[in-house]
């Protein structure tokens, strides 16, 4: 077990959540709920605890699903808490003011939840991805015993470590330089493909100071992306979280290294496969023509709400920063000059 | 498997096939095109829509279900093909799929 891998899951937000004033009806106001909330854990989760502390000053009938905004922005209950935090907060406010709603759920912004339920269903899902990206399918992944899928849950549930790693190992999800994925697996392949989930948030204007950052008022603003890495062991060069970075986002990066080998990934089926290059180099050219590419810089990396150096070797961020469901989520700043 | 040639036309589309699995009813339209910058929410949509259902279950290549804010282009890429899979009620065991291969790029 990693040190840092550690510090991941025992990361928490502390929450101060206040209840909408259009769903208060008692005077005076109830207090906002303080709790602390685990970065590796989902907002939903934690609805049994602020329940209770709301449930006198709330307006009678049954209510509606709960759900959370910040600053009047709806909060993505299956992004978990702390890129939430790490994405929305730019400059760090503790405790993070959340506000809370029992009623008026935005269906138009957010995926509907019931609870605990769907954070499992896109927790096991996001999962499966994971491993379809690393594998080339979920077999690990469906072929879990049930009491394995029930207990591997429970230890994201509970922040429970030493569990998790015991049976997550079973999965043999392990990427580049990992020691789950020797042995046992024959015919594996390893195929150094990361699953990252990228955040991007473009900013036009420069601000030296986070404080000034602009605020993400809308969803719109953030480029939701989940492209695999590809880990390029050159020797002599590791490959950085910079390379990791500018390989997921060619439209503003272009002088890739442009030739990713078609890794056979097992298929079931005996169809052809297109290879994915012509997929790759056209929408690097597409998306080229519309953005200026020249003067882009990353203004801001942040995972699990630290700002690593961009010359730290890659397969390290992966080993320790990882979320439970073998995602890696970044979220990015980009000063770009001018979207047109 | 077809496989259309690149159009010159600057928006990549994806060329999304759709497999009813368990009951759900076969569809007239078994295949659409869709941009690879829409996210998977339309996907879902456009089955809700033919199949009059709000509640759907839908998986890429028998083997996960994306959430709705995935573009288009990413389970493409991912995957290097798309079908897709829909059921009424949740799937515990897909088989792989044999005959209908689903997605080309245009």
């Amino acid at each position: 077990m990693e040190e840092a891998q550690k510090y991941v899951w025992e990361g928490a937000i502390p929450l101060q959540i206040h209840l909408h004033e259009s769903e208060v009806t008692t005077l005076p106001t109830p207090p906002s709920a303080l709790i602390l909330a685990p970065r590796i854990g989902y907002l939903p989760l934690l609805v049994p605890q602020i329940k209770p502390h709301f449930s006198n000053a709330l307006p009678p009938g049954s209510p509606d699903t709960v759900w959370f905004d910040y600053n009047g922005l709806p909060l993505k209950w299956y992004i978990p808490t702390g890129v939430l935090f790490d994405l929305l907060c730019a400059e760090p406010e503790r405790p993070w003011n959340l506000t809370v709603h029992f009623r008026g759920y935005p269906s138009n912004i957010l995926v509907p939840c019931e609870g605990e339920d769907s954070v499992k269903w896109s927790f096991i899902n996001s999962l499966k991805e994971a491993a379809y990206i690393i594998n080339g399918n979920c077999k690990n992944v469906m072929n879990m015993s049930q009491p394995d899928q029930v207990e591997l849950w429970r230890s994201v549930l509970n922040g429970n470590l030493e569990a998790y790693v015991r049976i997550s190992s079973k999965l043999r999800l392990g990427t580049v330089g990992d020691e789950y994925t020797d042995g046992g697996g024959q015919g594996q392949v390893k195929t150094g493909r990361v699953p990252v989930r990228l955040y991007v948030w473009s900013v036009s204007e420069d601000f030296d100071d986070l404080e000034d950052a602009p605020q993400i008022d809308s969803w719109d603003k953030i480029s939701y992306i989940n492209r695999p890495v590809e880990i390029h062991g050159e020797e002599g060069n590791y490959f950085t979280l910079q390379d990791a970075v500018k390989s997921i986002l060619p439209e503003y990066f272009p002088n890739k290294s442009s030739t990713n080998e078609e890794s056979s990934r097992d298929e079931d089926e005996n169809e052809q496969t297109v290879p994915s290059e012509e997929g790759e180099k056209y929408l690097s050219e597409n998306v080229e023509s519309c953005y200026p590419t020249h003067n882009v810089e990353i203004k801001l990396v942040r995972i699990q709400g630290i700002e690593p150096k961009m010359e730290i070797p890659f397969s390290w961020v992966v080993k320790n920063l990882t979320n439970p469901e073998h995602y890696l989520h970044i979220c990015v700043c980009l000063k770009v000059p001018q979207v047109l | 498997m077809q496989a259309e040639s690149q159009s010159p036309s600057s928006v990549k589309k994806v060329v999304v096939h759709l497999r009813a699995t368990g009951d759900a009813p076969i569809l007239k339209q078994a295949k659409f095109k869709i941009p690879g910058t829409d996210k998977f929410a339309k996907v879902i949509d456009f089955l809700r829509r033919q199949l009059h259902r709000e509640t759907l279950f839908v998986y890429v290549n028998s083997a996960f279900s994306p959430n709705p804010d995935e573009l288009v282009i990413d389970l493409y890429n991912v995957s290097c093909r798309i079908f897709i899979n829909f059921s009424y009620y949740i799937v515990f065991f897909i088989m792989a799929m044999d005959k209908c291969l689903l997605y080309w790029v245009i």
